[in-house]
């Protein structure tokens, strides 16, 4: 089933267009990347499905209709301007978030306490935001995103601003998220953790579509058809570069790059590779996200 | 699962109850009327401080007509029905001037009055005391003098009743003729609920739209400031916000102007007897909720264009001074209220609900004037309110530079979103 679906959905403001033609769709129970590097549209996209602003043209549904005050409820959403309540107490905040998300008081307040106790917050739940430390800040923004228990969670640039050891518990999150069941949107221009979690992306670029699938997919459609490979011996490389069908060979240091010949294929060539020397590790090699990320952009750039 | 209106009421409740408990929420309810009645006591305070002694005061009567009582009772200066501070002057008799000049010198009487042989034809008493020292002056004794002067002249040669009308020649009673043509009496108190509880009210509600408007203001331009906004706005739409603010704040003003007229009736009590009339309070809460709206939607829109605090309240002063301009001719309108320039004040709708409030308590204003105020009001209300939701859904999520007037003109009619 499909949890969010863009059909050739269009947004300029003032005369300048900042979605273009954009059709997408999100699987329920995956976590969906949603890429691009700073002012490609990804928030814009994001305040669209959110019902904050409409689109000029196109259509986008949510849980398989037009977005409605019910379905909002059904949301959780960690903008990447941080905001919260300065001068109010978290459990108050928290309770009054949720609410706002169509919860009872009395369940709001149930959830809160839990949530608060599970992150060890509770003794802090009576003060103010203001008073915690920015860390402790970025866990209660967590916690306001989840906290009337949505089936779809929108994070945006949720990793913005952490250390790396918050990064992991974080990422560590979004896994139990989904282990849940929850569909997840990542909005992220983090590569790395982009390519740890995701199932699939969509990439934009000044507006633009360019790049979407499974993550698995487009990382081996852009493979370079090579091997990396270790030797246990040195002298192995010398025997290697007899090998007929091997193109080309980069030293990488400890490792070395091996392009197989045209129309011979990097399985075949490793079944070769086997019987003349001893290996201690081989790779096929995709590029990372990263790469295509970086590739991508210079490309459409260009254009 | 809530919907409209639950949310809006979860809106307003937040709103109501976070207002009622900032400071300067209570300080403006309770401190500022405390402040308020300070001010207006502290003249009678001060001379409660300072009553009146019993006096001793000599005087040679040359023309040797006159006749002085022994002793008077002083009423001096009195405040409202606090009670007064009364003090016995005891009058001294004395044939020689230089005999009055040692007693005063020796401290046994505290002036001396000369009533000179010609004071039929010019009228003058003179009085003598010591550079230094307390004694009733002239102008505090004037009273005194003029009644003792008049009885002893005209005692004896006119009869009783035209003595005590010279002495107190009028006593003005108010009554109201009714429309069926019986009369009533009025009392100080019906005098003041007509004039003075209409421009007392005026003041209150001026007040309380300024602070609760106020409030609002400061918390649509925090809530973007500090971004929460956005989380706000994947929750409610921008009109439940909108809406659950106006009523949340409008609540607090509410509570606000009762706990004042409370006040008001409650310290009254002592000070002046007070009866509130119907019609008053009727057309003070009429223009209460309808200035509250029209100001709290406009400092809504004023606090969702621009983009800070500071920047927000630079721009809502200058609304925030057109609507003082009924203070600022508070005198005008009294003595003048049906000028050209009070009746437009009180149909103009930044100023209307104080100018026409206090326009009610200086004169009967035609219905026709009321009504039309109310209905400028009303209108207005539901453009700016109009306007308001529109600019909130625009202006709400752009941060950081002040869109420019015409952008913000262009946003009103297409309303984009």
């Amino acid at each position: 089933m499909h949890i969010v679906e863009f059909e050739n959905v269009s947004k300029s403001f003032s005369e300048k267009n900042i979605l273009e033609d954009i059709s997408f769709s999100v699987r329920q129970g995956e976590i969906f990347g949603l890429l691009g590097p700073n002012g490609a549209g990804k928030t814009t996209l994001i305040r669209l499905l959110l019902d904050i602003i409409r689109p000029d043209s196109g259509e986008i549904r949510v849980f398989g209709d037009f977005l409605n005050p019910v379905a909002k409820n059904r949301i959780g959403y960690l903008p990447e301007e941080r905001g919260l309540y300065r001068k109010t107490g978290l459990l108050d905040m928290l309770v009054y978030l949720a609410q706002l998300k169509g919860m009872s008081k009395k369940q709001a307040h149930l959830n809160a306490e839990f949530l608060l106790k599970s992150l060890e917050l509770d003794q802090y739940k009576n003060k103010k935001v203001e008073e915690l430390s920015k860390g402790m800040q970025q866990k209660i923004q967590f916690l306001s995103a989840i906290i009337h228990e949505p089936e779809l969670v929108i994070l945006d640039e949720p990793f913005s601003g952490l250390d790396p050891v918050s990064t992991k518990t974080v990422m560590a999150r979004i896994l139990e998220l989904k282990a849940a069941g929850k569909t997840i949107i990542l909005s992220t221009h983090m590569m790395e953790q982009a390519q740890t979690l995701c199932d699939r992306i969509l990439m934009l670029n000044k507006g633009r579509r360019v790049l979407y699938g499974p993550v698995d997919d487009i990382r081996r459609e852009r493979g370079k058809n090579s091997l990396i490979v270790e030797f246990a011996e040195k002298g192995d490389l010398n025997a290697i570069r007899k090998i007929s069908s091997i193109k080309k060979v980069i030293e990488h240091g400890k490792s070395v790059e091996i392009f197989p010949e045209e129309g011979i294929s990097a399985q075949t060539l490793l079944e070769e590779l086997v019987q003349k020397a001893n290996l201690l590790r081989f790779e096929k090699t995709f590029p990372s996200l990263n790469e295509i990320f970086i590739e991508t952009l210079e490309s459409t750039s260009n254009e | 699962m809530n919907n409209f209106p639950g949310k809006t009421f979860i809106v307003a409740q937040h709103e109501f109850l976070k207002t009622i408990k900032r400071k300067e929420f209570l300080f403006m309810t309770f401190f500022f009327p405390l402040l308020l009645a300070g001010f207006s006591l502290l003249p009678a305070m001060l001379s409660g401080m300072n009553p009146a002694e019993d006096q001793k005061i000599g005087y040679i009567d040359m023309t040797g007509s006159f006749g002085f009582p022994e002793s008077i009772q002083n009423e001096g200066l009195s405040l409202g029905s606090s009670e007064t501070k009364t003090s016995v002057i005891e009058f001294v008799k004395y044939e020689e001037t230089s005999d009055a000049k040692q007693a005063l010198q020796a401290g046994q009487i505290s002036s001396y009055l000369v009533i000179p042989e010609d004071f039929l034809e010019t009228g003058t008493i003179e009085q003598y005391s010591l550079e230094k020292g307390s004694s009733l002056t002239g102008f505090e004794l004037s009273a005194e003098l003029s009644d003792i002067v008049v009885t002893s002249l005209l005692k004896g040669k006119v009869n009783e009743s035209i003595l005590n009308r010279v002495r107190d020649p009028v006593n003005i009673k108010f009554y109201n003729v009714g429309e069926s043509g019986e009369s009533s009496e009025r009392s100080i108190a019906d005098i003041f609920a007509s004039f003075g509880l209409p421009i007392i009210t005026a003041f209150l509600l001026l007040f309380s739209i300024f602070s609760s408007s106020g409030f609002l203001l400061r918390g649509v331009a925090e809530e973007k400031e500090n971004r929460i906004i956005e989380i706000l706005l994947s929750s409610v739409t921008p009109s439940e916000i909108l809406t659950g603010k106006i009523l949340g704040l409008g609540a607090v003003g509410l509570l606000q102007i009762g706990i004042w007229l409370a006040a008001v009736v409650f310290g009254s009590g002592y000070a002046l007897p007070v009866k509130i009339e119907p019609n008053t309070l009727f057309f003070a809460l009429v223009y209460f909720v309808l200035g509250f709206l029209f100001f709290a939607s406009m400092m809504a829109g004023i606090g969702a264009v621009t983009g800070s605090l500071q920047e927000s309240q630079q721009v809502a002063g200058i609304f925030t001074f057109a609507a003082a301009l009924p203070l600022i001719f508070m005198q005008l309108i009294l003595t003048n209220p049906e000028s050209p320039f009070s009746v437009f004040l009180s149909l103009f709708p930044l100023t209307s609900p104080v100018a026409m409030l206090t326009r009610m308590g200086a004169t009967t204003v035609p219905i026709s004037q009321i009504l039309a105020s109310i209905f400028i009001l009303l209108i207005s209300v539901h453009v700016v309110i109009l306007l308001s939701s529109r600019l909130f859904r625009t202006y709400l999520l752009m941060y950081g530079k002040r869109p420019k007037v015409k952008e913000i003109w262009k946003n009103i009619w297409t309303g984009s979103r």
